[in-house]
């Protein structure tokens, strides 16, 4: 800025990203930092078993590392020994990913419906706002009651938790579709509803139903803590077990498996949302 | 350049009513509400098939409304519209539509965008493929097939909105201030291109606009819709050969005819 009279490094309101910016060296800076404030922590906190330091907690993810657990295969029958890390990791897949398909499943298909079709909106709206604030947790006797303990009942936790989200974001999708899209598809030929939903409004919606899984990933592993809590097998279980033993290196350990599993996922999904959706503007 | 009235003209019409590719008779439309407005009273009109129709009118003369009730997304509170010898009820292949603000899909490349009618619900042409290349090709954009909307200029976007809207071969091409938000430049040609493309079609257009130069430079007739709802208040027989030049006295005179009659 030629006709600046302030020094650069003066506060201004900063419009738009500074290009300038070193990400790599400010996220190892951060990094770097927390680890710093957690050592100092776990320094003075006695007795040292309530917050065990990095290097502690890092210790106790190799054990897991190195003990082997038996993982029984549902389905199949019959069990392997991994890992314990791993097995923890699969038993929780194994009703994460059922309950998360299912929930968003059904949280699409009935967003898309409910905003598509005023007469639905109206009628069941009603009723989603009565459903809608129950904490996912609230079902989980309901759970058990119905569908037992172990792996149908959590994953039924964590359909209700995606469920809710990806049925706003198709929901919001299908409302925000530019009424000219379908006008130009009426001009086009389209004649019924499903050929509208399925040619114009989806595709429309898309992003915000691809974006609003994407969220209910994250909120899913949130909860997997909360649908094990009941003894269903898993990382959850294994966070609530270790520290009801007063084993916290071992229950911050698994915290760490949840973070490392929830950042894999996300940016490859983030990878792949950017290549489906090359489209967006 | 010839002024006549609406009357005249319609007894004409009515004559000869194979002819006619259009037919507004005593439309009006009201939208009813805590305000109750009512865009268009009792007008009526024919176009002739293959004719280039120019609607004009100052803001909230109804036009846009006209143009949405000839293609069925609105229904006319009152009154008959037919295209083609049949009643209009609702949106058809017939009539294709091409909006100022050219609502290309955005998911679709260039290619599917103008293939997406042809698909709808089937194709019945014996070469799909090859019709698609040739409208790209008709509007100028070979080369972007698979390009994006996104990655277009406003005027390529209209372009693509031509020859989607041209893909199912209606019998009207109805357009609504399509270069409305287009750069002068632009538009200059894209007008000149629009001549070309109705020339080699054979199309009837009914085109709406604001401005007259613009009607005067494309249509063989100018329609005036008066403001508030007082429909067709000039009805213009524009007889410049083309390719028109704004510098041409006639040209400025029938200019200024329109213009007279919307003042």
């Amino acid at each position: 800025m030629s006709f600046g009279t302030r020094l650069s490094f003066d506060f201004e309101p900063d419009v738009g990203r500074d290009e300038s910016v070193n990400r790599v060296a400010c996220a190892i800076a951060g990094v770097v930092g927390f680890l710093a404030v957690w050592t100092a922590a776990a320094s003075v906190v006695h007795p040292d078993y309530l917050l065990p330091g990095p290097l502690t907690v890092l210790g106790a993810l190799a054990t897991e590392f190195t003990t082997d657990a038996p993982l029984a295969v549902p389905g199949i029958g019959g069990a392997v020994d991994l890992p314990r890390a791993l097995t923890r990791l699969a038993q929780t897949l194994f009703h994460l990913v059922p309950g998360l398909l299912a929930g968003a499943f059904v949280g699409v298909a009935t967003g898309l419906l409910v905003g598509y079709s005023p007469r639905v909106d109206a009628t069941v709206t009603p009723v989603i706002r009565v459903l809608r604030p129950i904490p996912e947790l609230a079902w989980i006797a309901f759970a058990i009651v119905w569908l037992g303990i172990g792996h149908a009942g959590a994953a039924f936790i964590v359909g209700v938790g995606a469920l809710w989200i990806n049925y706003y974001a198709a929901y919001s999708g299908v409302d925000g579709v530019h009424e000219g899209y379908k006008e130009v598809g009426a001009t086009l030929g389209v004649r019924t509803h499903a050929g509208m939903l399925r040619h114009v409004v989806l595709p429309a919606a898309l992003p915000s139903v691809v974006n609003g899984f994407r969220t209910s990933i994250g909120r899913c592993l949130m909860i997997v803590v909360g649908a094990e809590l009941f003894g269903a097998p898993g990382v959850g279980y294994e966070i609530i077990n270790a520290s009801n033993n007063l084993d916290m290196a071992r229950s911050m350990a698994y915290m760490l498996v949840i973070s490392a599993v929830y950042i894999c996922v996300d940016s490859t999904y983030a990878a792949a949302e950017r290549r489906w959706l090359a489209w967006r503007p | 350049m010839t002024g006549s009235d609406g009357g005249a003209d319609a007894d004409d019409a009515a004559a000869t009513d194979d002819t006619a590719a259009v037919r507004v008779d005593g439309v009006s439309k009201r939208y009813e509400g805590r305000q109750t407005t009512q865009p268009l009273r009792d007008v009526s009109l024919a176009v002739e098939r293959g004719e280039f129709v120019c609607l004009v009118g100052p803001s909230g003369c109804g036009k846009t409304t006209l143009l949405r009730l000839l293609a069925g997304l609105e229904s006319p509170t009152d009154g008959t519209i037919s295209v083609g010898g049949s009643r209009v009820t609702g949106p058809g292949v017939d009539r294709g539509m091409v909006f100022q603000e050219y609502n290309l899909f955005p998911w679709k490349t260039v290619e599917e965008n103008v293939r997406f009618g042809l698909d709808r619900p089937v194709c019945d042409c014996a070469d799909c493929a090859a019709r698609v290349a040739d409208l790209v090709e008709l509007v100028g954009l070979g080369g972007f097939e698979d390009a994006y909307p996104k990655e277009l200029s406003g005027g390529m976007k209209q372009r693509v909105a031509v020859a989607r809207a041209l893909a199912v071969d209606p019998e009207v091409l109805l357009m609504d201030e399509p270069f409305g938000s287009i750069d002068a430049q632009t538009r200059d040609r894209l007008q000149a291109e629009l001549l070309d493309i109705w020339r080699e079609t054979g199309k009837t257009v009914v085109f709406v606009t604001h401005e007259i130069e613009e009607a005067v430079t494309l249509a063989d007739r100018v329609v005036v819709l008066g403001a508030g709802s007082d429909g067709v208040v000039g009805d213009f027989d524009v007889d410049i050969s083309r390719p028109r030049e704004r510098t041409d006295p006639e040209f400025a005179a029938a200019v200024e005819g329109v213009r007279a009659r919307i003042e």
